[in-house]
């Protein structure tokens, strides 16, 4: 019976490995599977790679790690360091499935970093989504190996990377809010639908930086 | 011929006491079929000698637990049954089904107590009149049902005997070889005895779903935990990695002198390993994660559960994270939309200044546009009764906000990202 599993785990483990490969002369892209930022960024954001979604205040830098997540659970698995902000239903509108997201919960800086480094060690998330923290640089780098050694993305949300952060991320995309969609007159007659959000590229090893696109978030979709 | 053996209702075991008890009937028969604490059935075919004897052996078995037993025969469970309720020691013999059962009352077919009642007012008060009616005219009227009780009351028991599944303890344990200080001490310990249950298991054809750590310290002391396992298992790798992980950041206060590990939870059969599923998710490795991070944190992983509330804090609660089921090949994935994400802030309360009834300034931060308010009302029988206004602001500095207002005060709920 062992020997049946394992030859049925080996012809699996070469099936996935055929239907995962890049192709010839490509860099295996995780699609963020929104359509300008896909074409901002070439086809998606490179797998296995640190990325800081940037801004301030309402920029929509957790819509779009909301849409990550969304992608990753469609498949597998994805993470979030959460330090009591997450609001899961907003989650699931966008389209992530709560059955597959681990939601870990972590309130010290160091309990963070040390969380992701299982989960990236692990390789069990396709996404870890983090909020910045305080941490050293060595900290950053050993992280951004592990997404490396992993083809996991980190995505670090920050208001604005720090320099020992911003040194070590294989992507940043800046986020800022445009304008606010309001339906409705005013008062009880208004809802608040969503906003647009301009995203702007500051870096990409393989792209140059400061492209922008505009793109709609609403609460329906 | 089928021995049944109830217990009376003023001595009903415990579901504790009750699988004591069948083990200690196995000596009169292999054969048990486990009804329900206080009911058991016993295949006598094949075994010697007659009710009378049966009942003897099964009531010196019975003496240490100190039970009132009721035990009679019958040639199908439905008649051993029911034979319990004639008298104690009652036989049913078989072809005499219909004749003997014909004046008990109708409490023997344990039916609804509502179903009773109409058919005492029907006129049908015992078994026999039960069987007088016609087969499908009474089906008909009472339901698909009904067949198994009509057929109860003429003798026929068409559901099988099952016997009981035999639980089978499989552990191993190492006492008296020294002490173990060090991890890997203590690591090499459990590979050797997780090596042997793995072994174990596989001559069984089991898998374990979980397994039980027993660790003995030289001061005396013990320690138990339990591991659970992402899926049952046989593998020893994936075992090992699991209880590795919950190991890590455990302290004992003295070196061990004693382990023993029991695999819990068996089950039957192989591991299933589907080649074109869904997903891509790697089941143990995501079990030792789970372990290393609730060592680390000291809670678990948890996942998110959304359900229907009207305050924001009730729309979701939190349990602790297991693995989802597989999806088949080619299942329908949900759309990928960007949608604004509201970040619960801790609630604080902020000075709102009004314009016409609507926030005008919430702080020190003008308000741009506003929408709302929509009333949330909850806990109308629940204390605290919950009675609040909420709105979506948006500031002058370009964050949107939810706030509310509570009585007089204002507080800010969450901001839009």
């Amino acid at each position: 019976m062992l020997l049946a599993t394992a030859r049925f785990q080996e012809l699996k483990t070469r099936f996935h490995a055929v239907a995962a490969a890049p192709r010839a002369g490509r860099e295996a892209l995780f699609p963020t599977a929104i359509g300008p930022i896909d074409v901002l960024l070439g086809g998606g954001l490179p797998c296995g790679s640190l990325v800081t979604l940037e801004g301030h205040g309402s920029a929509g830098c957790r819509s779009i790690a909301a849409a990550l997540l969304a992608q990753a659970t469609r498949r597998g698995l994805g993470a979030v360091i959460d330090s009591g902000e997450l609001y899961p239903p907003a989650l699931e509108a966008a389209g992530v499935r709560l059955d597959r997201l681990l939601i870990v919960p972590a309130h010290t800086p160091s309990g963070a970093a040390r969380a992701v480094d299982v989960l990236l060690r692990s390789r069990t998330a396709r996404v870890v989504v983090m909020a910045a923290a305080m941490l050293r640089s060595a900290v950053w780098v050993r992280l951004a190996n592990l997404a490396h050694k992993a083809g996991a993305l980190l995505v670090v949300l920050v208001s604005r990377a720090a320099a020992e952060l911003s040194a070590v991320a294989t992507v940043r995309l800046a986020c800022c809010l445009e304008r606010p969609v309001v339906h409705g007159t005013r008062g009880i007659w208004a809802v608040f639908s969503g906003f647009e959000l301009r995203a702007e590229l500051r870096k990409h090893k393989r792209a140059a930086g400061g492209a922008c696109v505009s793109v709609l978030s609403s609460v329906h979709g | 011929m089928i021995a049944c053996v109830r217990i009376s209702d003023d001595t009903i075991p415990s579901h504790a006491l009750w699988p004591e008890i069948l083990d200690a009937l196995d000596a009169v028969t292999p054969l048990i079929e486990d009804a329900r604490p206080g009911l058991a059935f016993l295949e006598m075919h094949g075994v010697a000698g007659d009710l009378k004897t049966w009942s003897t052996q099964i009531r010196a078995l019975l003496a240490p637990f100190a039970l009132r037993a009721i035990i009679a025969a019958g040639p199908n469970r439905f008649c051993a049954l029911a034979a319990t309720w004639i008298d104690d020691g009652a036989c049913i013999e078989p072809g005499t089904q219909a004749a003997q059962l014909s004046c008990l009352e109708l409490d023997v077919l344990e039916l609804d107590p509502d179903i009773i009642e109409r058919l005492h007012l029907l006129g049908i008060m015992t078994l026999g009149a039960l069987a007088a009616l016609p087969h499908g005219p009474f089906v008909r009227r009472f339901g698909r049902e009904a067949a198994r009780w009509h057929d109860a009351a003429r003798g026929i028991d068409r559901a099988p005997f099952i016997p009981r599944g035999h639980a089978i303890a499989i552990e191993a344990s190492m006492y008296g070889e020294g002490s173990a200080e060090s991890e890997a001490a203590v690591v090499f310990a459990l590979r050797v005895l997780i090596a042997r249950i793995c072994a174990d298991l596989e001559r069984c054809g089991k898998r374990a779903s979980a397994l039980q750590v027993e660790v003995e310290l030289d001061n005396a002391e013990t320690a138990r935990f339990d591991v659970q396992l992402a899926a049952a298992t046989s593998q020893e790798r994936a075992m090992l990695d699991v209880l590795r992980a919950k190991l890590e950041e455990r302290t004992f206060a003295a070196p061990l002198v004693g382990l023993r590990v029991r695999a819990l939870g068996l089950e039957e059969g192989g591991e299933p390993v589907p080649l074109l599923c869904g997903d891509e998710i790697d089941r143990a490795s995501v079990a030792v994660a789970l372990a290393r991070l609730e060592a680390l944190l000291g809670e678990p992983v948890r996942r998110a559960k959304t359900r229907d509330a009207h305050p924001l804090e009730e729309r979701f609660a939190y349990e602790p994270f297991a693995l989802p089921k597989r999806d088949p090949a080619g299942a329908p994935a949900a759309p990928v939309r960007l949608v604004p994400q509201l970040r619960l802030l801790a609630v604080t309360e902020v000075d709102v200044r009004l314009r016409r009834g609507e926030p005008a300034a919430v702080g020190d931060r003008a308000v741009r546009s506003c929408a709302g308010p929509w009333r949330i009302e909850d806990g109308w029988f629940t204390a605290p009764h919950v009675m609040r206004d909420e709105y979506d602001v948006m500031l002058d500095d370009g964050e949107i906000c939810r706030i509310y207002r509570q009585g007089e005060r204002w507080y800010v709920r969450g901001s839009y990202d």
